[in-house]
C-alpha cells in the first residue's frame, strides 16, 4: 500500500510502519489489514465515518490493543509485542478522544510527570536525596512547552478547573513531552469550538515546525484535517478505502460516498 | 472411586454452605453494584440468633423462621437502605470500607446485646445432627448433613421457580445481566436490587444457621471463613453467573475434603485446605476482570448526565458527584502545587494553620510521655507509636495509590517474626532484626504483589484477604516463623552501653523510627514517585501513555508498604516482649483499614492519630464488663457508614472546617470576597484600606 506515497526525498526510511493489522472484536473484523506509513516530520491524518476503525488502529498502534495480525515498526524496531509504556518512551506521544487526564494534579505537574517518565526510571533514591524536585532541565522543557500551548499562566492551576479547551492543550502539552518523534491525536477538536479549534491547529503547526515531530492526526473537522495534515488515510468498515494527497484523496468519489455520503 | 466418595461425600454440605454464600453474594453483587463483605457477618448474627431462641427454649421451626426469614433479611433491607444504595456508584475504596467495617462490627454488635454466646450446639434445622439416618455406600450420612443438602437443594429449586417463572425473576436476570440495560427498559432497579438484597440475605442467613450446630461456640472468624470460601465460589462464578458460582462453591466444598483425605496428615495437608481459596482467587480473579470489561456498557456506570456527557469524558465532575468527593479521599498529596503561582515544582505540603497546632499537641504528648505519665499510660502510648507505623503502610498504599490491602497485618506480623527469630536464634541485634523483618515482608509483598497486582480495586483487596489467610494457616504455625497460638519472645534493644529496655528510652527509640518512616513516606509522597502515584489514581491509561511503568511502580509501593508494616510489626512485638499469630491474625487487617481509613489516609498525622486512638480505645475497653470486649470493633465499624459521606477521613475533614472557619473569620475582618478566602484576587475593587495580614495582600 506505499503506491502514491508521497515522500520528502531526504526521508530514508519511515518512522511508523504497520503492516497488516487485523483486529477482530468477535464476529466483527474492526480492521482488516490495514497498511500505513508515516515519514519522520511528515503529518498523516485518519479520516473515516464512525466505527471505521480509527481509535482500533490507534489503539493497535499504540499497544492498548494487541492486532490478531499485523506488524508495527517504529523507527526500524517492531514494537507490536511492547507494552505500552515502552512504546511511548521509545518516542509515541498519544491523546486521547476521551481525555485522560490526571485529575487533581496541576498543569505543570501534568508536563513534569511526562517529562521525567519519558527517562524512564522510578527515581525513588533520587527521591530521598534531592526531595523529588525537578532537575533544571526538566524544568526548562516544562516552562518551554507551556510557552509554546500558551498554558504558562495556568502553570499552578488544576487540571479540572480547566476548560475543555486548554484541558485539550495540557493533554497535547503532555503528549509532547520526553521530545517524542511521533504524536498521535485522537480526534483533538472534539467538542471545541471554532476558536478553539484554531488556536489547536496554530499551535500543532507550531509544533511541528520548531521540533519536527510527526503527526498521525485522527480527526472529524475536515478543516482542521486539511490545516493541518500532508497526506490522508481514508478508514471505511476497517478497511484502507484510499491513501495519498489531502486534495487528492478528498477528490476521489468513492472517498466522497463514503465519508461525505454524496456522490458528487 | 469408593475412596474418592469417601472423601467427596462429606464436602457436599460444605460445598453447599459455600454455594448459598457465593450465590448470594453474586446476587447482591450485580444487583446492587457491591461486593458485600458483610455477608459474613450476616450469615454470623443469623446464627447467634438461632442458637440463642434455641437456648431459650423455642421450638425448632419457629427459630429457625426468625433467624432466616425475620433477622436476616431485616439485617439485610437495612444495610441496604441505610448504605449500600447511597454508594453503588463510588470508587472501589469506598464501597469497601464500610462492608468491612460491618464486617467487624455487625457480630461483635450482636455479641453485646446477645449478652453471652451459648456454648452448647444447637440441633439441625431438621432431623438429629449427630445421628446417622443412612449410608451412601459406606459414607455415613448425618442429620446435619442431610438438613444442610436438603435445605440447599430446597433454596436452588425456589430460586429456579423464581428466575424462570416469575416476572421479579426475570427483572432479576436482567439486572444481573446489565443493570443500566434494564433500567433503560423502565424497570425500577432500586426495587428489584432491594428484592435481590433480602433474597441474599436470606441465604447467607440460611448458611450461617445451617453451619451452626458445626461449632461448639459461635465465633466470628468461622464465619469470615466462611465468607472467604463464598468469595472464592463467587469468583468462579466470574462475580455474574448464578449458576457457575453454585457449582464452584459446591466444588470447593468437596475439594477441600478430598485435598485433606488424599494428603498426608502434617502441617502441608492442614495448611493446604483453608489455603484452597486463594490459589482459586490467583486463577480465577483475572478471568472475572475479563467478563466485566466484556460487558458492552461497563464503561458507562453510572448512566452520566447531560451536562456530564458535553464535557466528553473530562471525569472529575462525574466522579467527584457519584463518590461524594472520594476523590479526596488522598487529600494532601493532591494539593501540593494548588497554591503556588506559576511552574515553581517543589514538594512543599501546603502549609496549613492546623499543622502547626498538630505539631504543638504532639510536642506536648511527647513531653509528657517523659515527665507525668504513669507507666501504663506511656506503654499505651508506645503500641499506638507501633501501630501508627502500620497505619502509615496504609497511608503510602491505599492514601496513595488507592490500592486496597487486606494482608497489612500479616506483614507486621511477618515482620516481627523475623526480627524476633533472627534475634533468638543468631543473636542479631533487635533494631537490625526490625530492618530485616521489613526487607523479609518486603520480599514477600514483592511475591504477593507480582500475581496480584494485575488486579485493581475489589480483586486485589480479595486477593490480599486470601492471603492473609494462607499465611495465617501456612506460615505463622510453623515454630520456625510465628510458633502458632504459643508465639515467640522478641527481646528489647541495646546498642553497647546504652540499653532500650525501660519505658522511656524505648519510647524515644520508637519515636525515632516513627519519625524515619513518617520520612520515608512524606518523601515518596512529595518526589518524583508521589507525582507518578498521583498521575496513576488520576487515570492508569495516561499514566502507561506517558511512559510510567504501572505495574512495576505498583510493586514498588506494595513492597515498600509492606516494609513499613513489618518494621511496625517488629517494634510491636519488640515493645510487648512477645509475639504471636493471634496478635496479627488476617481479620485484624480488616480492622487496621477501617480505622484509619476513617481517621484520615491523607496524612502522616492521620496514620499517628489512628495509632494512639486505636491502642488508647482498646486499653479503654477493658475497664468495661468483658459483654463489652468488641466495643472498638463496634464504634469503628458503625463509624464507617459516616466514611461514605467524608472518604477524607476524620482528620481532614476537622482541619478543613477549621481552616474554613478561619477563612472566613480573616475574611469577614477584611470584609473581603464573599469565596470566603480573602481577597486574593488583586482586581478586587473592595480592598481594604490597609491589611494587616500580608500573606494575602494581593499585589498591587
Amino acid at each position: 500500500m506505499t503506491g502514491g506515497v508521497q515522500r520528502d526525498d531526504g526521508a530514508s526510511r519511515p518512522l511508523l510502519v504497520a503492516d497488516g493489522i487485523t483486529k477482530q472484536f468477535g464476529g466483527i473484523t474492526a480492521l482488516d489489514h490495514v497498511d500505513m506509513e508515516v515519514a519522520a516530520g511528515e503529518a498523516v491524518g485518519v479520516v473515516g465515518p464512525n466505527g471505521a476503525g480509527k481509535t482500533t488502529l490507534f489503539n493497535c498502534l499504540f499497544g492498548l490493543e494487541d492486532p490478531d495480525e499485523g506488524t508495527v515498526v517504529f523507527d526500524g524496531k517492531r514494537i507490536d509485542r511492547l507494552p505500552v509504556w515502552k512504546r511511548s518512551r521509545l518516542g509515541i506521544g498519544r491523546t486521547f478522544q476521551r481525555m485522560e487526564l490526571f485529575e487533581g494534579m496541576t498543569v505543570a505537574d501534568h508536563l513534569l510527570v511526562a517529562e521525567q517518565a519519558a527517562s524512564g526510571t522510578v527515581r525513588i533514591w533520587r527521591d530521598f536525596v534531592h526531595r523529588g524536585g525537578p532537575t533544571p532541565s526538566e524544568l526548562h522543557h516544562v516552562e518551554q512547552v507551556l510557552g509554546l500551548l500558551g498554558l504558562s499562566d495556568l502553570a499552578g492551576r488544576p487540571v479540572e478547573t480547566l476548560d475543555l479547551g486548554h484541558a485539550r492543550l495540557v493533554e497535547l502539552g503532555r503528549a509532547m513531552m520526553g521530545t517524542p518523534r511521533l504524536l498521535m491525536l485522537d480526534e483533538p477538536s472534539s467538542g471545541l469550538d471554532a476558536d478553539d479549534t484554531g488556536r489547536l491547529a496554530r499551535i500543532l503547526g507550531e509544533t511541528r515546525r520548531t521540533t519536527g515531530v510527526a503527526v498521525v492526526l485522527v480527526e472529524h473537522d475536515l478543516a482542521l484535517v486539511e490545516s493541518a495534515v500532508d497526506r490522508l488515510y481514508v478508514l471505511n468498515f476497517g478497511k484502507l478505502l484510499a491513501s495519498g494527497p489531502v486534495d487528492e484523496v478528498l477528490a476521489d468519489p468513492e472517498v466522497r460516498k463514503a465519508y461525505l455520503g454524496s456522490t458528487a | 472411586m469408593t475412596q474418592f466418595l469417601n472423601y467427596a461425600v462429606p464436602g457436599v454440605p460444605f460445598g453447599c454452605v459455600f454455594a448459598l454464600m457465593a450465590v448470594g453474594l453474586v446476587l447482591t453483587y450485580k444487583a446492587s453494584g457491591v461486593f458485600n463483605l458483610a455477608f459474613g457477618a450476616q450469615a454470623f448474627v443469623s446464627a447467634l440468633a438461632y442458637v440463642s431462641l434455641d437456648q431459650d427454649g423455642w421450638p425448632r421451626w419457629a427459630s429457625t423462621v426468625i433467624a432466616v426469614f425475620v433477622i436476616g433479611p431485616l439485617v439485610g433491607v437495612l444495610l441496604d437502605r441505610l448504605l449500600f444504595r447511597r454508594i453503588r456508584t463510588a470508587s472501589p475504596l469506598v464501597k469497601l470500607v464500610p462492608s468491612l467495617g460491618l464486617l467487624v462490627a455487625l457480630p461483635q454488635l450482636a455479641l453485646i446485646i446477645a449478652g453471652s454466646t451459648p456454648s452448647i450446639p444447637p440441633p439441625a434445622i431438621v432431623g438429629n445432627a449427630q445421628r446417622v439416618y443412612f449410608h451412601l455406600g459406606s459414607v455415613p450420612l448425618s442429620g446435619l448433613e442431610l438438613s444442610i443438602s436438603a435445605a440447599t437443594v430446597v433454596v436452588v429449586g425456589v430460586l429456579v421457580v423464581l428466575f424462570r417463572f416469575t416476572p421479579v425473576g426475570l427483572e432479576m436476570r436482567a439486572v444481573v445481566e446489565s443493570p443500566r440495560m434494564t433500567e433503560l427498559a423502565g424497570v425500577n432497579a432500586g426495587r428489584v436490587s432491594a428484592f435481590a438484597w433480602i433474597l441474599s440475605s436470606i441465604m447467607a442467613a440460611l448458611a450461617g444457621v445451617l453451619l451452626s450446630p458445626l461449632y461448639s461456640q459461635l465465633d466470628p472468624q468461622n464465619f469470615t471463613v466462611l465468607l472467604v470460601w463464598g468469595v472464592a465460589g463467587a469468583v468462579i462464578g466470574r462475580f455474574a453467573s448464578l449458576p457457575l458460582a453454585l457449582v464452584g462453591g459446591l466444588a470447593l466444598g468437596i475439594a477441600q475434603q478430598v485435598i485433606a483425605g488424599y494428603m498426608p496428615a502434617g502441617v502441608i495437608a492442614n495448611g493446604l485446605r483453608p489455603s484452597l481459596p486463594f490459589v482459586v482467587l490467583l486463577v480465577f480473579l483475572p478471568l472475572a476482570r475479563q467478563r466485566q470489561i466484556d460487558d458492552p456498557l461497563s464503561s458507562c456506570d453510572p448512566p452520566s448526565s447531560a451536562s456530564e456527557a458535553a464535557t466528553a469524558g473530562f471525569r472529575s465532575a462525574s466522579t467527584i458527584a457519584a463518590s461524594g468527593g472520594a476523590v479526596h479521599a488522598v487529600g494532601l498529596w493532591h494539593q501540593r502545587l494548588e497554591d503556588l503561582p506559576g511552574s515553581r515544582m517543589t514538594g512543599i505540603l501546603v502549609r496549613r494553620p492546623t499543622a502547626t497546632f498538630a505539631w504543638a499537641v504532639g510536642a506536648l504528648a511527647i513531653v509528657s510521655a517523659l515527665t507525668w505519665v504513669p507507666p501504663d499510660w506511656l506503654l499505651t502510648m508506645n503500641q499506638g507509636v507501633a501501630f501508627a507505623i502500620i497505619f502509615l503502610s496504609l497511608t503510602l498504599l491505599t492514601g496513595m495509590t488507592g490500592q486496597i490491602s487486606l494482608c497489612q497485618a500479616t506483614f507486621a506480623g511477618l515482620g516481627g517474626f523475623m526480627a524476633g527469630q533472627l534475634a533468638n536464634h543468631f543473636g542479631l541485634p533487635i533494631v537490625l532484626g526490625m530492618v530485616a523483618g521489613g526487607l523479609l515482608a518486603a520480599g514477600l509483598g514483592v511475591l504477593v504483589a507480582i500475581p496480584t497486582l494485575r488486579l485493581a480495586g475489589l480483586p486485589l483487596a480479595l486477593a490480599t484477604l486470601a492471603f492473609a489467610l494462607l499465611a495465617d494457616n501456612i506460615l505463622f504455625p510453623n515454630t520456625w516463623i510465628g510458633n502458632g497460638a504459643g508465639g515467640i519472645t522478641l527481646p528489647r534493644p541495646s546498642a553497647g552501653p546504652v540499653s532500650f529496655a525501660a519505658a522511656k528510652p524505648f519510647f524515644l527509640l520508637s519515636l525515632v523510627i516513627l519519625g524515619v518512616c513518617a520520612g520515608v513516606v512524606k518523601l515518596v509522597g512529595d518526589g518524583t514517585m508521589g507525582r507518578y502515584l498521583s498521575a496513576v489514581r488520576g487515570s492508569e491509561l495516561a499514566a502507561n501513555s506517558v511512559g510510567i511503568d504501572v505495574y512495576r511502580l505498583r510493586i514498588l509501593v506494595f513492597a515498600l508498604s509492606a516494609a513499613l508494616a513489618g518494621v511496625g510489626g517488629a517494634l510491636f512485638g519488640s515493645l510487648e516482649g512477645s509475639l504471636s499469630a493471634n496478635d496479627f491474625g488476617y481479620q485484624i487487617s480488616a480492622v487496621l483499614l477501617v480505622v484509619v481509613a476513617i481517621v484520615g489516609l491523607g496524612s502522616i498525622a492521620g496514620a499517628v492519630v489512628a495509632g494512639i486512638v486505636y491502642t488508647t480505645l482498646q486499653v479503654a475497653v477493658t475497664s468495661l464488663p468483658s459483654r463489652f470486649a468488641g466495643l472498638v470493633a463496634v464504634l469503628f465499624g458503625l463509624a464507617t457508614l459516616s466514611y461514605t459521606r467524608h472518604p477524607e477521613g476524620f482528620l481532614d475533614f476537622l482541619s478543613g472546617r477549621v481552616q474554613t472557619a478561619i477563612a472566613d473569620r480573616r475574611a469577614h475582618r477584611l470584609g473581603g470576597g464573599p469565596d470566603g478566602h480573602g481577597p486574593v484576587d488583586g482586581g478586587v475593587g473592595k480592598r481594604p484600606t490597609a491589611s494587616p495580614d500580608p500573606v494575602i495582600g494581593g499585589p498591587g
